[in-house]
């Protein structure tokens, strides 16, 4: 953990310490813990590597970095035995002698050394990282070429130097004071060509490949970076990135844009989803398809706006006014993030309506390493078009024509002979305002049978574990890491568990619920909520299985595995 | 050549004596003058009686939410520049709920004609007072007169950077479908706000109240004055309605900024994955 104080350049370090290690062929986790300010409040950055496959940010801390003595103070009891603590070491208070155990403390003056040396503070990250490298043993030249690849277009051949000799420094330093028997040497496997990305930028990929077209958002954490992606690369793609007033007008727009034939997402987070709510409803009623990423904050209100919590859970299922169809998708991975976004696009034209990507700040914002996307395999269905078959009688073509599974042909404004109107209100097959309650509930049907066979079509839940166990676990996006690790603890405790990963929420995969249900004796529902969201989605939908279980945490950070495993055991003592 | 017949879909349905037939006119007058294709344009309406005017003009429509006029449109606008979008709003729709688009569209300089058909009057939901609406003003929702000062669309415009600013009165309906044509060749966002009487729930500003209050603006020249100045003193007088083009300029338009290819729509291109481009991206996350 690197940890420290807003503008302490805690996630320069924490990122490029990251990229080290995957560039030595790592998997690697990281997870921010950072304040909503620029400067000033408690911040920190953990990077967690393994040669196995992780999904979150485990439970302790091996090697501590700390820019302050407050930093080590508030992570003590998470530094496992034999870690070792790095602290700038002008402000250093007296650890306390109980805390000490088996625990080694070094004074280390970052801020001191970088005045001294270059003149400047901001080269105690780059010593940092030095002391950091030599700790873990890792690779120079790597780190060199980092600094090359950062700096040298940028700043010039001068500042790559110097850069290159903080990180020496800090290395050196850290030779001199610490112990052979206290580094955490990391054995060398080869890069395996992954790449080290956040679920953001994935989603941004995905929304790249699968062909968006246009891109409205406004601006919030923790879903920016998907827009900031988008906006340096969519011109490349021949298309639009726009900055709205706001997130009524986002959604509204993507609207209007995927209405004359692009195809269009906006993205945002609780407060800008709840003013989405309003133009959701007008995608169902008038069948326009459109992407809206969704990554979750804490809430309610502005909440805790740069940290982690899965409370919007059913704000997309159940909200808005009137009853229309909407899928709702939930990745629990970098590679789901892009796999489900394309997916996503696909869906909304095939079933003419929204289509959500449930993610959260701890997927969203934390860089993880991911097989590389495979851009080759995408395919791109655009749904039911007008043909020249669909011709209808001039002057009014039946944009909303009455058909079987409820899917009506689209067709977009400037072609010919297919004038119709696209309504908000209740409407004809041609799109023209019909009040009549016979055409009301033919219209409702068509629209509520569209999705009848879309339980085919969404990603299904995948299992974990143990297939014939009695403990069943149920969770749902970025609480996937934590939990397939905690059912490793179980295991080593003989406990078995199956463990099933929703990536649709809606519609609710009823028959695969039920299945997994068949044979449990408990079922636990891990969530980061207090309400226990998912929980009572589930009992909304399933009607029989044992009673649910729910393990919950508000805390506005993720799980980290023992939390799950140990709930889980004190419930089946 | 086109007839302004062509552009009839079907008869309103709007009070006897409604502002609104005046602006149904005057929109079919221009669009036949202009030859403009119903294929290749749309209009999108808000939320009001002004509403059904995409259920009469022939057209591609799209009828959507209360206030959100102005985003739908410009979403068009943007995804096939080559379309004519046609925004057509009240004065509730585009200076209340939608004042936020309104004043942000048009600083973007979105490539639309807005029409505000502006009755001073929620005549749809029966008769409460909006923006426009006189101080005092007696209603079902001002029983005791209106206590807000009203606002003025125009002016707001010109506030905003906007650079097409003109006033229209549904009264007036050759000199309206006038505004409309010079409109339809301005490259930016072009405003017509239309005064626009509701012969139901507004008895006092009546066409016999406005037609003693307009002055027609002497824009022979085609383009009214540049001068901002002197648009915003004609805003300010209460008692004379300058009916004309109020402002204009030349600016590039939204859709010139921010899309790539101005010959490539990002409608209907070819949506097959560039491998290679995204491979190349990719690189950066090595």
């Amino acid at each position: 953990m690197i940890a420290g104080r807003a503008g302490d350049g805690v996630l320069f370090t924490g990122n490029v310490l990251a990229r080290i290690l995957k560039r030595e062929g790592w998997e690697v986790v990281t997870c921010r813990d950072f304040p909503s300010n620029i400067r000033g409040e408690a911040t920190s950055y953990i990077v967690r590597a393994s040669l196995d496959r992780i999904g979150g940010r485990g439970d302790c801390l091996d090697v501590l970095l700390a820019f302050d003595c407050d930093a080590v103070s508030a992570h003590i009891r998470e530094i496992a035995r034999g870690g070792v603590v790095f602290c700038d070491g002008e402000k250093v208070a007296p650890i306390p002698e109980s805390e000490k155990a088996n625990r080694t403390f070094h004074p280390f003056p970052l801020r001191s050394l970088a005045r001294s040396r270059f003149g400047r503070e901001v080269f105690k990250n780059m010593i940092a990282l030095g002391a950091l490298s030599y700790v873990l043993n890792l690779n120079h030249e790597i780190l060199q070429r980092i600094i090359s690849e950062m700096f040298l277009a940028r700043k010039g051949g001068e500042v790559v130097a110097k850069n290159n000799e903080a990180f020496m420094l800090g290395w050196n330093q850290a030779k001199d004071v610490i112990d052979e028997a206290e580094r955490h040497p990391l054995v060398k496997s080869p890069d395996s060509g992954r790449v080290l990305c956040s679920g953001n930028e994935a989603i941004a990929f995905g929304a790249l490949a699968a062909g968006c077209r246009l891109f409205a958002s406004y601006p919030i954490c923790p879903a920016s970076e998907i827009w900031q992606m988008l906006a340096l690369h969519m011109p490349r793609f021949n298309g639009a990135v726009v900055q709205t007033e706001d997130e009524v007008a986002a959604l509204n727009m993507a609207l209007g844009a995927s209405y004359a034939g692009a195809r269009a997402m906006t993205s945002t987070s609780g407060p800008g989803a709840s003013l989405m709510m309003e133009a959701f409803s007008l995608s169902g009623m008038a069948e326009i398809p459109v992407v809206v990423a969704h990554v979750q904050r804490v809430g309610p209100s502005t909440g805790t706006p740069t940290k982690t919590e899965q409370s919007d859970i059913t704000q997309w299922i159940f909200g808005s006014h009137g009853d229309f169809p909407r899928i709702v998708l939930a990745p629990g991975s970098i590679e789901e993030c892009f796999e489900l976004t394309v997916r996503a696009f696909n869906l909304a034209e095939k079933y003419q309506c929204p289509v959500i990507l449930m993610s959260e700040l701890d997927m969203g914002q934390n860089l993880r390493t991911a097989r590389e996307f495979d851009f080759k395999t995408v395919v791109v269905d655009r749904g039911r078009l007008a043909t020249p078959g669909n011709l209808a009688a001039e002057p009014r073509f039946k944009r909303y024509a009455l058909t079987p599974d409820g899917v009506s042909p689209r067709a977009f404004p400037g072609q010919k002979n297919r004038l119709h109107m696209v309504e908000g209100n209740e409407h004809d097959e041609c799109g023209y305002r019909d009040e009549s309650p016979d055409l009301r509930v033919r219209m409702m049907e068509k629209r509520m049978r569209k999705l009848g066979g879309a339980g085919k079509d969404v990603p299904p839940p995948v299992t974990w574990g143990d297939a014939g166990a009695e403990i069943g676990i149920v969770g749902v996006g970025s609480t996937l890491g934590p939990i397939t690790e905690a059912q490793e603890q179980l295991a080593a405790l003989e406990v078995k568990s199956k463990f099933l990963q929703l990536r649709t929420l809606w519609p609710f995969p009823v028959k695969d619920v039920e299945r997994f249900f068949n044979g449990c004796s408990r079922v636990f529902v891990v969530e980061n909520n207090f309400a226990g969201q998912l929980a009572r989605l589930i009992r909304s939908q399933v009607e029989c299985g044992p009673r649910l279980e729910r393990v919950l945490k508000y805390s506005s950070l993720p799980f980290i595995p023992a939390e799950i495993s140990e709930k889980i055991l004190r419930a089946l003592a | 050549m086109r007839k302004k017949e062509d552009y009839h879909l079907d008869d309103p349905t709007w009070c006897p004596g409604c502002g609104l037939y005046g602006v149904f006119e005057a929109l079919k007058r221009a669009a036949a003058e202009e030859g403009i294709e119903p294929d290749e344009t749309v209009v999108v309406t808000g939320i009001g009686c002004h509403g059904r005017m995409n259920n009469y003009f022939r057209a591609y429509g799209f009828h959507g939410l209360h206030g959100r006029v102005l985003p739908v449109a410009s979403g068009i606008k943007l995804t096939n520049p080559g379309l004519r979008v046609i925004g057509v709003s009240g004065d509730g729709d585009a200076y209340s709920i939608g004042q936020g688009h309104f004043i942000h569209s048009v600083r973007r300089n979105v490539g639309l004609l807005y029409l505000v058909t502006d009755n001073r009057i929620y005549a749809l939901t029966q008769g409460q007072v909006s923006p426009t609406t006189e101080l005092g003003f007696v209603s079902v929702s001002s029983p005791f007169g209106s206590k807000d000062y009203p606002i003025d669309g125009p002016t707001l415009a010109l506030a905003a950077g906007g650079t097409f600013i003109a006033r229209g009165f549904a009264g007036e309906v050759a000199h309206l479908a006038g505004l409309m044509k010079k409109a339809f060749h301005h490259g930016g966002f072009a405003l017509i706000d239309v005064l626009c009487p509701c012969v139901t729930f507004n008895k006092v500003n009546t066409y016999d109240w406005f037609r003693t209050r307009i002055t027609v603006l002497d824009d022979s020249a085609g383009n009214g004055p540049a001068d901002k100045l002197e648009a915003w003193k004609r805003l300010q007088d209460k008692e004379a309605f300058p009916i004309g083009v109020i402002y204009r300029e030349e600016k590039p338009s939204f859709e010139e900024l921010v899309v790539p290819d101005p010959g490539r729509p990002l409608a209907g291109n070819d949506l097959t994955p560039d491998v290679s481009a995204l491979e190349k991206i990719m690189e950066n996350f090595r």
